[in-house]
């Protein structure tokens, strides 16, 4: 009887190269899934069950302030990186090779220099007495130092400079796949250079730029070492937030929540860029 | 005309020079940052009073500089390999493999790339003090190998993608074993997508800050934790000794790279 059973249960198989995928699947459920899911579990546990973390989190003054914060640091960041990003991306896509490839090897050359060391950068060129300040001043465009670090302006800046890289090469590969032979038939059309730019070049790159800037955005919303290190204490963001709440107020309820928040906040919006370009393409990286 | 470089006239004039001052924009931190170390002002005052290699002698005479370097060099070691071995594994299974959810496992892995990484820092954090992971460099290893394994995943699928499974059919054809033909026709054909992965992954980990700061115990610090400690107490002309050491080994990796692809297309 047993053996019958044994039999007549279909032998289940591993799916034809899906092995090669295990030690990855093993390593994020562990490591990732796992840790993160605990996290949650902490959020409406501790200090007692409930939601009162939440509550908390959402009913309070302060940290409205600084969900409103990020919220206004990520989007002043994404527009400001879009609009310097594509005019290089579409000189980038058109210009001869020989050029194009300096400025690219400037762009690598910024994306993967430590990011402290950039950081470090602009707090030193940023401050009071810094190489900025000096030359405005002596310039004569003003007269006394500028505050430019320890607020929102230090903040963009800083994090413009690291954010255009992961918007100007996607976009160089949207510009590089328009036809030009399109806006050459505006042009016979008689479609004037800005009619053409509105009405075709920004139409055909607007997925390239809304991908970017999705991205961009979801990127500043959760960044933790720029901000830290630019912004001042008024306009704290969620993630030094939630690293404080950890680290010095060992508040791991609180914490928890808000890191919660900002996952699914997050996630929601990968889910949004993911429809925008497809999961293949972006993977595909270009 | 807005595609035709030769035929845009003053707009092209125009948006050169914008590119010029972005690229100019992107430039200025690095290279300002390796004039400081060679300044003698303690005030990091620019342009600097005089030239000096001192910043170089305090770095080198701390023994914990150098101490934080050779760790992280050690864990993104570990990283790159591991991360490169793993994701070479799950690329063959996510391009070649026929199983339903390809797309979602795919999206899943490359999930720690879009997570902010303050959340996966305190929940590793947590997670490893209960296993009593935190503070080693096992654990390091571990945390950044799930930040880095995105990484490593993208070049080498992207790679596989483009690399026509015929050829390695027809190694089998001839003989090869399966094993065989992936070791000798295959990987040798993706070796840019395979060193992309390591670089990247080593990148990944080398510098990774908001993890490490969580994970590093008094004994084992990483140099970007070494870094972030320093930038919190004063921003010592050292730092942009140890800053300018950093910016050489990127513009070597850069170089290393240019070579390596230039070997391959001719």
């Amino acid at each position: 009887m047993s053996v019958e059973t044994r039999q007549s249960l279909p032998t289940f198989r591993m799916p034809a190269g899906f092995n090669g995928l295990l030690p990855a699947l093993v390593l994020i459920v562990l490591f990732f899934v796992v840790p993160v899911m605990a996290l949650l579990l902490r959020s409406v546990t501790e200090p007692e069950p409930g939601l009162q973390n939440y509550a908390a989190l959402l009913g309070d003054g302060t940290y409205a302030r600084v969900f409103f914060n990020t919220f206004l640091v990520a989007s002043v960041v994404t527009i400001v990186t879009i609009l310097v990003a594509f005019p290089v991306a579409w000189m980038l896509a058109i210009m001869p090779s020989a050029l194009a490839s300096i400025v690219f090897g400037v762009i690598i050359l910024s994306m993967w220099t430590n990011l402290l060391t950039r950081t470090y950068a602009w707090m030193v060129l940023l401050q009071r007495t810094g190489v900025i300040n000096r030359t405005l001043m002596a310039a004569g465009i003003s007269d006394q130092p500028l505050p430019l670090i320890n607020n929102l302006t230090g903040i963009t800046i800083g994090m413009v400079y690291i954010m255009l890289p992961f918007m100007i090469l996607p976009l160089v590969g949207t510009l590089r796949a328009i036809d030009p032979m399109t806006l050459r038939a505006a042009a016979l059309c008689g479609a004037s250079p800005f009619q053409a730019f509105r009405r075709i070049l920004l139409p055909l790159s607007l997925p390239g730029i809304a991908a970017g800037g999705l991205m961009v955005f979801v990127m500043s919303l959760g960044y933790f070492v720029t901000p830290a290190l630019l912004g001042g204490t008024s306009n704290m963001m969620l993630a030094e937030m939630i690293a404080q709440m950890i680290q010095s107020l060992l508040n791991w309820g609180l914490g928890s929540a808000a890191a919660f928040i900002l996952l699914v906040v997050t996630m929601a919006l990968y889910a949004l860029q993911l429809r925008l370009v497809g999961a293949r393409r972006m993977s595909g990286g270009a | 005309m807005l595609l035709d470089y030769d035929r845009m006239g003053w707009l092209k004039i125009a948006l050169l020079g914008f590119t010029a001052l972005v690229a100019g924009f992107l430039l200025l931190p690095v290279v300002f940052i390796v004039l400081l170390s060679f300044g003698s002002s303690h005030w990091l005052a620019f342009p600097p009073p005089g030239w000096t290699l001192k910043w170089y002698q305090e770095l080198f005479a701390d023994p914990a500089w150098l101490d934080a370097a050779l760790t992280s060099a050690r864990i993104a070691t570990m990283t790159a390999i591991l991360s490169v071995v793993i994701g070479l594994l799950a690329s063959f299974a996510l391009v070649r493999g026929r199983f339903a959810g390809r797309e979602i496992l795919r999206g899943v892995l490359l999930t720690p790339m879009v997570l902010p990484v303050v959340v996966f820092a305190i929940a590793i954090y947590a997670f490893f003090l209960r296993l009593g992971l935190g503070g080693t460099t096992i654990g390091f290893v571990i945390a950044h190998t799930v930040l880095a394994l995105p990484f490593a995943i993208i070049p080498i699928a992207t790679a596989l993608e483009g690399f026509d499974k015929s050829i390695e059919d027809a190694a089998i054809v001839c003989g090869a074993s399966p094993l065989e033909a992936r070791l000798r026709i295959t990987l040798p054909s993706i070796r840019i997508g395979i060193f992309s992965a390591a670089i990247f992954s080593f990148l990944a980990s080398w510098d990774e800050v908001v993890v490490a700061i969580f994970m590093a115990s008094p004994s084992l610090q990483t140099l970007p934790v070494k870094i972030w400690g320093s930038l919190r107490s004063d921003l010592s002309p050292v730092i942009a000794a140890a800053s300018s050491l950093l910016v050489g080994l990127t513009l070597a990796l850069m170089v290393v790279t240019a070579l390596l692809q230039r070997k391959v297309r001719t």
